[in-house]
């Protein structure tokens, strides 16, 4: 088991899927985090040195990820519905907002775009 | 309709979409200034505008705003909504 900032890993997984794991991280910044450590894209958490699960922990501690970047999406959301813009609306009556048709399948906005929206 | 042109990703070297709108002349206008009336929902809110009433056509009427600092960088029609809310109307012969 190895611990990625806070986060216990099992040392047979993916060092990339475990990166991907955090939410605001996907394939894009996970390539990127480990080409810049250097460290190979099949590379299991288990391989690494104790140095490089130091560094990206350190590098992912000032990321914006997880519950920061959760709470900014909902400002965000909360801002827009405050202006009273037509995004905001939507967001509020659980609709589209990028002006998909309403006729037929609307079930995820319906289901995500709640006043008190939980990512 | 567009929702929201911000969505629509705008050439950075064309700037944002500068209207010659009738701005007061001073700032802030005298109290009692009708608000500037204006079918351009396109037209970008630029810093200048904030605290100014706006007179937005919504296809119909006139919607007046009013221009707050958050709204600096969006479109005026994006506080202005076009559709009217769905309503069941009862029909009398049936």
């Amino acid at each position: 088991m190895v611990f990625i900032l806070g986060v216990n890993f099992p040392e047979r997984n993916l060092l990339k899927k475990s990166l991907e794991t955090f939410f605001g991280i996907g394939n894009n910044s996970s390539g990127r985090l480990m080409s810049r450590f250097n460290i190979h894209p099949t590379c299991r958490v288990g391989e690494l040195a104790n140095k490089q699960v130091l560094d990206l922990t350190a590098v992912l501690s000032d990321m914006k990820i997880e519950n920061d970047l959760r709470r900014e999406v909902l400002n965000d959301i909360k801002r827009m519905k405050e202006t009273g813009t037509y995004r905001g609306r939507r967001h509020a009556l659980g609709l589209p907002v990028r002006g998909q048709r309403t006729r037929t399948q609307i079930k995820t906005p319906v289901k995500l775009n709640r006043m008190e929206r939980r990512l | 309709m567009f929702p929201t042109r911000a969505l629509f990703g705008r050439s950075v070297w064309k700037g944002p979409n500068i209207v010659p709108l009738p701005l007061p002349r001073v700032f802030p206008p005298p109290v009692n200034t009708p608000p500037i009336r204006t079918t351009k929902r396109a037209a970008t809110i630029l810093p200048n505008f904030v605290g100014l009433r706006f007179a937005v056509h919504n296809g119909k009427t006139y919607v007046e705003i009013q221009v707050t600092e958050e709204m600096v960088g969006r479109k005026l029609g994006e506080y202005v909504a076009t559709r009217k809310r769905f309503t069941y109307k009862q029909s009398k012969n049936k």
